[in-house]
């Protein structure tokens, strides 16, 4: 009895180490480990997931916050405030010498500052968000009538809001490129309407006062609480990276998709949906999908942490966006993003200007390249935003 | 059986100090006046009441309005009057119920501005109307308007613990699900922006970190109450709960709430650690007071059939109204069916981008709303990701467009009786990426508001 009785007991302690020895070797087998991609201890060999064990390297925000301001935003503004300077320089060799030659040179100073101006509009935010810069230098559609007006009476303040229409590139865009007018017809014009002359002076040198505020604003003050401007909470409201991610999509929903293409289409305009096609952006030179096209690639460098001057790409919001491994369709995020401003610069170089003769005669094309702009919306305004935690943080919330 | 009953009728009728209620009482008070404060100097009232043109009612609340300016400033003027009143003890039964009402009509002009703690603000207010909390320490028993009273009846002091331990176990229930304990979703995410706090930022960027404040969280809701009912453990429990909720306070944005919960988990401790704080308190005011105390409960409060029925059906509501969310198919968190005043708390990270068409109902024309034309920024927030508000807009977009005619910049003339109104609305849940979130083509303007299953609400696919 007692050796059956002990016989039985080994048994069941045999068992018991084989059913152990079975599951470890089970588990030994299939390799644990983090299988997170971005992790610093991604297991390429690793068969079962253990994600807790996963360790990131911290993202430094300050870094990301640094990059984007000395190597994007410091050296936009200034490009953008030199080309205004060109810009004021060439209308002086105009004036004291109007030329055909010297006009054309004016006209070609105006569209490089204009597309300098593509490249920084969409950080719209902070000094830019308190002067509402767009309205300063390139508010459109261009009121002629106040213009004209201006011009004959001689007597007006570009400092006034109710002249915001009336001034900036798109008041430039009119005066030199005047309906029915030839380049020598806009010299002549100039030489012999003094008032005019003045109007054309004073609203160059209103937008190079306003490019030079916005670059001293930044070099002076600004750039440092930028840089620093981290909120404990998270990246509430007043934080950096929630007033640039703001601006950005605000100004992309608002100005970009909205304004250069959408209202001209007219997906805004009532029930009729009826085009609008003089509500282009620079709709008297007949050209508009540059600056469009500009301005979308120049927020994709942007957004991927490229620096101005340099092909270099360090820290920027992809990256960030990497860290917190946000996906969209089981891809990761920053390259939908990516893939979907290609998407809309592609459709955006398949459209012939002028832009307002293609609304009406190539409606579909237009349509799709909206379509595309409009897609893009969502992928910054609901995955971008959350995936950086940037709350419309105005009051409490808990969370739900 | 006896056992039970036993218990319960100890727990109800035994006469215990009333020290707990009275510090109770005061610190609440205290509370509110410095919450409101900071509502209305925060510019809030205004923000949230004055500035929307639209506001997202509760069902079967439509009537309440915010008024104009002076009608809400009143209500805000009364409702800052009334917590200096109850901190005090002065006119207590009236101040309990003016706060209670200007408190909780506030709270239902719109959904918008919804928070669990709002929720349970109201539910203790309404508790401390029905409560004897100013038999002591206060300007109603030193002027003589009441007397004053050593002893309460148990449930006046348990009811309070009760509703904390809802608040608790029932946010740690509701944490038990998949994404929280597997994904440490959505601390996982918010965690990695913390990485530049002082001191425990280092630790942030450890996927560790998140499964330890998801588990410890959790852990923390479901079994605090039951530390905190242990004489041994309680001074644990407290330290607890002020380094949980002090966590909470430095790393979200979730305003007052953490110092509410830490000064309300006071009632917790024993009668005679209140007692010691009444004590403090009456050898810094007490002169005479003109009335003797008490020693015996009233009779009218002696009706113990009456307040065991009350006693039961307010538990009752307690403890099915967060569990309402069973009866509707689909994700919870999806759907949002049955999510409110239901201590949900930090749960989910979703964020939305809704828009709406207003069609011609037969020549197919239809029309972009500018939502920004009716909502503030925190309205269409709030509604572009819970299907509840984007009916009610829809609703609203109807009444609109509802028999009327629009003379377009084109001369078009648009006539519109009946209008159809459909949204494109897209959401993302835990940063899988945005999707489509209800069936874009659904005429919004047909379908009835109501707690019935919003069918049109598409399945989440991840």
């Amino acid at each position: 009895m007692s050796d059956l009785f002990k016989i039985q007991s080994i048994m069941r302690i045999l068992k018991v180490f084989l059913f152990v020895g079975v599951v470890l070797l089970s588990f030994s087998c299939k390799k644990r480990g983090c299988m997170d991609e971005n992790a610093i201890n991604y297991d390429a060999d690793a068969q079962i997931a253990d994600n807790a064990t996963c360790t990131y390297l911290p993202f430094e925000k300050t870094e990301m916050l640094s990059n984007i301001c000395d190597n994007y935003i410091v050296p936009a503004y200034t490009n953008f405030n030199e080309k205004n300077i060109a810009l004021s320089n060439s209308l002086s060799l105009f004036s004291s010498n109007p030329t055909v030659d010297a006009f054309e040179a004016l006209k070609q100073t105006w569209k490089d500052a204009l597309l300098s101006w593509q490249q920084v509009c969409f950080l719209d935010f902070g000094p830019a968000a308190f002067v509402i810069l767009n309205n300063q230098v390139n508010l459109h559609p261009v009121d002629t009538d106040v213009v004209n007006n201006n011009i004959s009476l001689g007597v007006y303040n570009l400092e006034q809001a109710s002249n915001n229409d009336a001034k900036g590139y798109q008041a430039l865009d009119y005066l030199l490129h005047q309906p029915g007018m030839s380049d020598q017809d806009h010299v002549t014009y100039f030489m012999s309407n003094g008032n005019a002359m003045t109007y054309l002076t004073d609203v160059v040198e209103n937008i190079k006062y306003w490019s030079n505020y916005i670059l001293t604003e930044w070099t002076t003050s600004y750039q440092d609480s930028f840089k620093s401007n981290s909120s404990s909470e998270s990246n509430a409201q007043g934080s950096s990276i929630s007033n640039l991610v703001n601006g950005l999509c605000y100004h992309y929903e608002s100005i970009i998709r909205k304004g250069k293409i959408g209202l001209p289409l007219g997906s805004f305009n009532g029930f009729s949906q009826q085009e609008m096609p003089d509500l282009v952006e620079c709709y008297y030179r007949q050209e508009s999908l540059p600056f469009a096209i500009e301005s979308v690639s120049a927020m994709k460098k942007f957004i991927n942490g490229e620096s101005f001057n340099t092909p270099e790409n360090r820290l920027g919001l992809d990256d960030y966006i990497n860290f917190v491994g946000a996906t969209q369709n089981s891809s990761a995020l920053s390259s939908i993003i990516n893939s979907q401003i290609d998407l809309v610069i592609d459709k955006l170089g398949k459209l012939n200007d002028p832009l307002s003769n293609e609304i009406t005669t190539n409606k579909p094309a237009v349509t799709e390249a909206y379509s595309a702009l409009q897609q893009l919306v969502p992928y910054l305004k609901v995955d971008m935003t959350s995936a950086l935690g940037v709350l419309i943080t105005y009051q409490d919330n808990d969370g739900d | 059986m006896t056992g039970i009953k036993e218990w319960l009728y100890r727990h109800t009728f035994s006469e215990k100090s009333i020290a707990p209620l009275i510090i109770f009482r005061i610190l609440f008070g205290i509370m509110m006046f410095l919450s409101t404060l900071r509502f209305m100097l925060n510019g809030w009232v205004h923000d949230l009441y004055i500035e929307p043109s639209y506001f997202f009612t509760y069902l079967g609340f439509d009537w309440v309005k915010p008024f104009d300016l002076y009608g809400i400033s009143l209500l805000f003027g009364l409702l800052l009057l009334s917590t200096i009143f109850i901190a005090l003890g002065f006119f207590y039964r009236i101040s309990t119920i003016v706060f209670f009402i200007c408190f909780t009509y506030i709270e239902l002009i719109d959904k918008t501005n919804y928070l669990n703690h709002y929720y349970f603000i109201s539910l203790v207010a309404f508790l401390l109307m029905f409560l004897p909390a100013n038999k002591g320490c206060s300007l109603d028993t030193y002027l003589g308007f009441t007397s004053k009273q050593e002893k309460v009846q148990a449930w006046s002091i348990n009811i309070l613990k009760f509703q904390m331990a809802i608040v608790y176990i029932f946010a740690g229930i509701s944490k038990l699900n998949y994404d929280w304990l597997f994904e440490a979703q959505p601390l996982r995410n918010w965690l990695k922006h913390q990485t530049d706090l002082p001191l425990i930022g280092e630790l942030m960027q450890y996927e560790f970190t998140a499964y330890l404040f998801s588990w410890g969280g959790a852990l923390f809701d479901l079994f605090i109450v039951f530390i905190l009912l242990n004489n041994r453990f309680r001074i644990y429990g407290y330290t607890l709960v002020i380094i949980f909720h002090g966590l909470t306070a430095v790393m979200f944005p979730i305003g007052v709430f953490p110092y509410v919960m830490i000064v309300s988990t006071l009632i917790f401790f024993s009668p005679e650690f209140h007692k010691n704080i009444v004590v403090w308190i009456q050898a810094r005011t007490a002169r005479k007071s003109k009335n003797k105390v008490q020693t015996e409960i009233k009779a009218a409060t002696q009706n113990k059939g009456t307040i065991s029925l009350l006693l039961g059906l307010y538990i009752l509501i307690q403890l099915i109204v967060p569990l309402r969310y069973l009866a509707y198919p689909g994700d919870l968190f999806w759907t949002e069916q049955g999510y409110r005043f239901s201590w949900r708390v930090m749960l989910i990270e979703k964020a939305g981008y809704a828009q709406f068409f207003v069609h011609h109902p037969e020549n197919g024309m239809k029309k972009l709303i500018d939502n920004k034309e009716y909502l503030t920024p925190q309205q269409e927030k709030m509604m572009s990701t819970q299907p509840d508000m984007i009916l009610q807009f829809a609703h609203h977009l109807r009444d609109q467009y509802t028999d009327t005619v629009i003379i377009e910049s084109n001369g078009a003339e648009i006539n519109i009786k009946e209008p159809k109104v459909t949204a494109e609305v897209y959401v993302s849940l835990f940063n899988k990426g945005s999707r489509l979130f209800i069936d874009s083509d659904v005429n919004l303007s047909k379908i009835k508001r109501g707690f019935h299953h919003k069918d049109w609400i598409l399945q989440n696919e991840n």
